[in-house]
């Protein structure tokens, strides 16, 4: 029976366009030439991300604690620092918001979440068009 | 500066932002790209509503 063996592509092949696709959003596509793709995510991406700031979301901390706990607050620090250079510029410039009552703030932290998760599609799309499987 | 939007807005923008990266990594061509972009805000837009009504009526 054949075995099929699958094999990684070259690193030096997409190492470059996943970490700046991670530093800043669309940054990969930028790097690969695909202008317009990366400035659509670019927009798309940050505009969520700023969205989030202006409502006043709150960003995650790695608490670790029972298991909802550890799984939400480790989930949601990995999707906003997902946001790459965005979070720790953020961060750096002393952004922070305690846990608001109020619906707007908690839309406001998913807006974060999900511009972080938005932002890992965008550099798993990178890597796909680095190794030649994408367009 | 502080956004105090409805749930309405903030669902709005979530789709709409949401909607331009699937469109923009879900497939190949521009044209595609656009179709499915409009395809996905539109079936957001229809939860948003459809969900609304469904749960005003819940509410008896």
């Amino acid at each position: 029976m054949k075995q099929t063996k699958s094999s990684i592509p070259p690193v030096g092949q997409w190492a470059a366009p996943v970490v700046l696709g991670w530093l800043l959003p669309g940054g990969g596509h930028f790097y690969l030439r695909k202008w317009n793709r990366g400035a659509l995510l670019l927009g798309a991406i940050a505009g969520m991300f700023v969205f989030g700031l202006l409502m006043r979301g709150r960003m995650f901390e790695p608490i670790s604690g029972d298991l909802f706990t550890t799984v939400v607050n480790w989930g949601g620090y990995i999707g906003d620092v997902a946001t790459g250079a965005l979070y720790f510029l953020a961060s750096w410039l002393g952004y922070e918001q305690p846990q608001l009552a109020s619906a707007v703030a908690d839309y406001g932290t998913k807006f974060l979440v999900c511009a972080g998760l938005l932002n890992i599609l965008a550099v798993i799309d990178a890597y796909e068009i680095a190794v030649g499987e994408k367009p | 500066m502080y956004l105090n939007l409805s749930h309405l807005q903030a669902a709005l923008l979530f789709a709409l932002f949401t909607s331009i990266v699937l469109g923009v990594i879900g497939r190949n061509t521009d044209r595609e790209r656009m179709q499915y972009g409009l395809y996905v805000f539109g079936y957001f837009m229809l939860a948003v509503v459809g969900l609304g009504w469904l749960m005003y009526f819940g509410h008896g």
